[in-house]
């Protein structure tokens, strides 16, 4: 059974696995070799960046001109980039993206946590059956649910609003059982302190339990965040509204309306991409911590 | 949602039901009271947003009900008869398979040995945890674009790089041979980093001593990875496998932002059928019940992969 | 088994700070965002209109909002353009289903009956219209026929776009097969139009017809039905019984069409672009395509003329469907913004001269009947097509882009291709729709 124990730092803050080789040391014509198979395939992990960024500081005609070239001709120019920031509603849709996965973060870590600490901590009727439900429901795919959701924001009046983004998205079953699992490992002995001293449930949750558990809530938001980022399939449905779509289905629209224009096709994916590359690049080792411990749990 | 990123796990058996012991007094009509009211409002939406949608997703699927509230009578099991004789859920159903098998396999080898290379103590270690998961990040639409102009007949990069080597040009996205394969290759460089990520966990997780001895012993670097770091790497492969199945199985988005499903339903996987059934077809009914049958077959693979564990551990 | 740890992540306080900074900026920004009850909200006198045209005929289009905005202050056009064909249809419909749909939106008039029955769209009120100065007697008869739906107008047309034959001149006038008025001599025959065609390839060297159809249904379906109809026959669709076909006339047509495809006349297997690549880099002295090509050949510089695509069985006809202006049903009507609709409709309808300019044939006949449409050529020369234009048959799951497209490219796909025999393919599409047929019409 794969549970997420929390026992051995897996990867460090900092120090040894960041620095230093981990194993015996390898001879050296080893390791050179395994450095020039990473690094090449690294490079070519980067090529998709690079074409795009490439195609992206062209004209329109250098972008489809034949044989293809990494310069340009007419040189490089940010006129794609002028183009796309100008015309179309990339500002207003990275607001809808920002604004709806920060709210489904928010709500997902209130609600999570709280019923996890509920069922880590207080001893009420139908627990078990509560948690065997939540572990349960882990199975169901979201696509699975799609057209009774949309027939049941139809019906509230939902459909392209906020709230049909939102709404749907913020159960996150294997997260409550990520969170759960951290709380047991809180020792009892600091809460019984406070009930001691009269301290009510939510006081303990809210300023002991919770504070213990930064590392774990940033885990979970960043991986919650991550999600709604970049959830299609779900925000497709739920919203028609230009003004009103996430940036990865304001995509999908650019592309038709463009049609060949590949230049801005590729500054509008480089625009929509900056954000969250940009964040990574500030927290890429929390981020990666974040995913670590929460991934093999699931989203 | 669908992508196939590596989501829902299969953890069924899970100890979770076992609750902590009670370090106190037994249950009282406030523990009842504080339980019920810490989880009020997971519970809220839970029941709102998962476990309604099911209930009646199950009702509308013995339905015909369409998009425009027409037809909402119940007609029994029909949408399901008619669903088994559906060729092209069937052949969706198969292409959901094959994509599945097809990225499954480079999803968890190259990972696995990405992280074995990069564990062997390679400096700057960041720089290629950076490169490989980077593109986790994106969103589909953003890698879709990118692939989509790479595998452009005559302006794309892979033609261009075919032609040097003296290869004809490929259709990439358009020859119905080539397509999923052209799927495939985009989702391993979009999702390969989350994998790699937990095996260079995972790996460094294992203690050095167990090299020591061997090395001890006189073991080379290969018998070591054989002898020692992948058995200990056994639990967290198959972990890694059966969320790389579970995700797979749902893909949609690259899928339907590369090809539409195309070209003729060559790539049209189950979540798309049942997208279009519903909202290209107006029939909410029969979709509803497509995804039933999905479900089915989601509950089966994850039955099938808990038993099997279960006897790999017995 | 262990597992990654979660210990050794240590977010800083400041870190987590600017973490929650962000978020709680992003929330009460989305907040001041949602403004009521975060629905889609536009401003007073915003008219949302989403159109499926794009290529030239997207700038066209961009071009008339652009005006019909700066001529009419009270109200402001906002177009959404979304993928031709399946994306666009499937979105009008569940944004109309939703019940926040755009005020205004264009649909082709052979995709109505998918969505009138259902209460997707409203029905024009045609008061209303003459207020603004169009009334029924400015549409051809074959379009405002179409535009009707169980006695209600549900669709006003903007143009036809019939499916048309382009020749390049100077390919025909060395084949001799240019009239003295300079357009191409007269073909009433299938085995007249093989020997022009024959003709016209020993001058090109290469083919004498383009046509693309691969990985199109609607590229197959138009030129089939051009000639189906051509023959006269019917073809009904009824819910509940099968099909009504003329088998062996549409058995001959697909075994006309693939005679053509014998890689002398034409390309056994070409897609649309090649063949539009091919007519404008003058390597066939015939094209096979929709009237909105016309912008892309007079860019190429081909020396060319239009005509509908020559009678070959006795009865003209031609395919063609019709941008039309249909409004999907509003939850919660606006009046002063469906005020707006009308009046910027009846805007473009009478500015439908530029319109003409991107090939279409405007339906507006006040524009059509003007001298300045008569300067427009070729387009003038294919005017009259809009007396001889068939629509899809009518049944809800047929039009431009439909399934029923789809289906027919699945099955004819390869009788075209000369791997299929024609007999087979037909049957087998015959089939497909018979089951759809006998399903219940989920509008």
């Amino acid at each position: 059974m794969a549970t997420t124990t929390l026992s051995k730092p897996a990867l460090q803050p900092k120090g040894s696995a960041e620095t230093m080789p981990n194993r015996r040391p390898k001879t050296p014509l080893s390791r050179i070799l395994a450095t020039v198979i990473v690094a090449v395939l690294a490079v070519a992990w980067l090529v998709p960046f690079a074409w795009a960024t490439a195609t992206a500081l062209k004209s329109e005609t250098d972008a489809a001109s034949t044989p293809i070239s990494w310069i340009p001709a007419s040189g490089f120019t940010l006129d794609a980039f002028a183009k796309v920031l100008q015309s179309g509603n990339i500002p207003t849709w990275t607001l809808n993206s920002l604004f709806t996965s920060a709210a489904i973060t928010a709500i997902t870590l209130v609600i999570s946590a709280s019923v996890a600490y509920a069922i880590s901590r207080i001893d009420f009727r139908g627990k078990k059956m509560l948690m065997g439900v939540i572990v349960a429901s882990i199975i169901v795919p979201p696509p699975v649910l799609i057209i009774p959701l949309f027939q049941q924001m139809q019906a509230l009046n939902l459909i392209d609003t906020y709230w049909a983004l939102i709404l749907p998205q913020v159960i996150h079953s294997p997260m409550v059982f990520v969170l759960k699992k951290f709380f047991d490992q809180i020792p009892r002995e600091l809460e019984e302190a406070a009930l001691m001293d009269g301290a009510g449930r939510l006081r303990i949750f809210t300023t002991i339990v919770l504070p213990l558990s930064r590392p774990i809530l940033a885990a979970v938001a960043i991986f919650v965040f991550i999600g709604a980022w970049n959830n299609f399939l779900w925000p497709f449905i739920a919203t028609n509204e230009s003004s009103l779509l996430t940036l990865p289905v304001g995509l999908q629209t650019i592309k038709s309306a463009y049609g060949i224009q590949y230049a801005q096709n590729m500054a509008s994916a480089l625009l929509a991409a900056l954000p969250l590359i940009v964040v990574f690049l500030f927290f890429q080792r929390q981020i990666i911590r974040g995913v670590a411990t929460t991934g093999l749990a699931g989203t | 949602m669908s992508t196939a990123r590596t989501t829902a796990p299969a953890k069924t058996s899970a100890p979770a039901a076992k609750s902590a012991p009670a370090a106190t007094s037994p249950r009282s009509r406030r523990d009842n009271i504080h339980g019920w009211a810490f989880s009020a409002p997971f519970l809220v939406f839970f029941l709102l947003f998962l476990v309604w949608p099911m209930i009646s997703g199950a009702i509308m699927s013995l339905t015909g009900k369409s998009l425009t509230g027409a037809n909402s009578g119940i007609i029994g099991l029909a949408n399901y008869a008619e669903a088994f004789a559906d060729a092209d859920m069937w052949r969706s159903l198969g292409n959901t398979l094959y994509f599945t098998l097809i990225s499954t396999v480079p999803l968890v080898v190259i990972a696995l040995a990405l992280a074995a290379l990069v564990n062997m103590g390679l400096p700057a270690q960041w720089l290629w945890r950076l490169s490989f998961f980077s593109p986790f990040l994106l969103a589909s639409t953003v890698v879709s674009l990118f692939f989509a102009w790479m595998y452009n007949p005559e302006l794309g990069l892979f033609n261009d790089l075919l032609a040097k080597v003296g290869i004809p040009p490929v259709a990439w996205l358009n020859d119905p041979a080539v397509a999923m394969w052209a799927v495939v290759i985009a989702t391993v460089w979009w999702t390969i980093g989350f994998n790699f990520l937990l095996y260079l966990a995972a790996l460094q997780n294992i203690p050095q001593q167990h090299y020591e001895a061997a090395s001890l012993d006189g073991a080379g670097g290969w018998r070591q990875f054989f002898s020692i770091s992948l058995p200990q790497l056994g639990p967290t492969t198959v972990m890694i496998v059966i969320l790389q199945i579970l995700a797979s199985l749902k893909v949609f988005d690259q899928i339907y932002q590369m090809t539409e499903g195309g070209p003729g339903g060559a790539t049209r996987s189950i979540v798309q059928y049942i997208f279009e059934a519903g909202f290209t077809g107006y029939r909410l009914g029969y979709s509803a019940a497509i995804s039933y049958i999905f479900f089915g077959l989601i509950l089966l693979i994850a039955l099938a992969q808990v038993f099997a564990t279960r006897k790999r551990s017995a | 088994m262990k597992q990654v740890d979660s210990r050794p992540m240590q977010m800083t306080r400041r870190q987590l700070l600017l973490g929650g900074g962000v978020l709680a900026g992003s929330l009460s920004l989305g907040a001041s965002l949602t403004g009521c009850g975060g629905a889609a909200q536009a401003a007073g006198n915003d008219i949302r209109f989403w159109h499926l045209l794009s290529g030239g005929d997207g700038i066209k289009m961009m071009a008339m909002i652009d005006k019909a905005n700066a001529d009419h202050p009270d109200f402001r056009i906002k177009p959404t353009v979304l993928a031709w064909g399946t994306p666009y249809y499937t979105k009008l419909a569940m944004a109309s289903a939703g019940g926040r749909p755009p005020e205004v939106a264009v649909m082709h008039a052979a995709r109505v009956p998918g969505y009138a029955p259902g209460g997707l769209l409203d029905a024009w009120d045609l008061d209303l219209l003459a207020e603004f100065g169009v009334r029924p007697e400015d549409f051809g008869s074959r379009i405002w026929e179409k535009s009707q739906f169980n006695g209600q107008v549900f669709s006003l047309a903007l143009d036809s776009h019939p499916f048309v034959m382009l020749y390049n001149t100077e390919v025909a006038d060395k084949a001799g097969v240019l009239g003295s008025d300079g357009r191409l001599a007269d073909i009433s025959s299938p085995s007249q139009f093989l020997e022009v065609s024959r003709e016209l390839q020993r001058v090109t060297g290469k083919h004498g017809l383009s046509y693309g159809y691969l990985g199109d249904g609607a590229q197959m379906w138009r030129l089939f039905y051009t000639l189906y109809r051509q023959h006269g026959a019917d073809f009904i669709l009824e819910p509940g019984r099968p099909a009504q076909v003329d088998r062996d006339v549409a058995i001959d047509c697909l075994e006309f069409i693939t005679s053509l495809l014998d890689n002398t006349i034409s390309t056994k297997s070409g897609d649309g672009g090649t063949a539009i690549a091919e007519f404008a880099s003058q390597g066939s002295g015939l094209l096979f395509t929709g009237v909105w090509e016309l912008p892309t050949m007079k860019t190429a510089g081909v020396p060319f003329g239009a005509s509908t695509i020559p009678t070959l069985f006795g009865t003209p006809a031609a395919f063609a469907d019709s941008h039309s202006f249909v409004l999907p049903h509003q939850a919660t009507l606006d009046e002063s913004r469906r005020r707006g609709v009308y009046q910027f409709v009846a805007s473009m309808l009478k500015n439908s001269l530029s319109w003409a300019e991107a090939g279409h044939i405007p339906a507006y006949q006040p524009v059509v009947n003007s001298p300045e449409y008569a300067a427009l050529k070729p387009q003038a020369d294919y005017a009259h097509a809009a007396d001889i234009i068939n629509y899809d048959p009518v049944a809800w799951f047929t039009g431009s882009g439909s399934d029923f497209q789809g289906y027919f490219a699945e099955n004819v796909q390869n009788v075209f291709l000369g791997r299929d025999k024609a007999a087979d393919g037909w049957d087998a599409f015959m089939k497909r729709i018979n089951t759809v047929l006998a399903m219940p019409n989920p509008v």
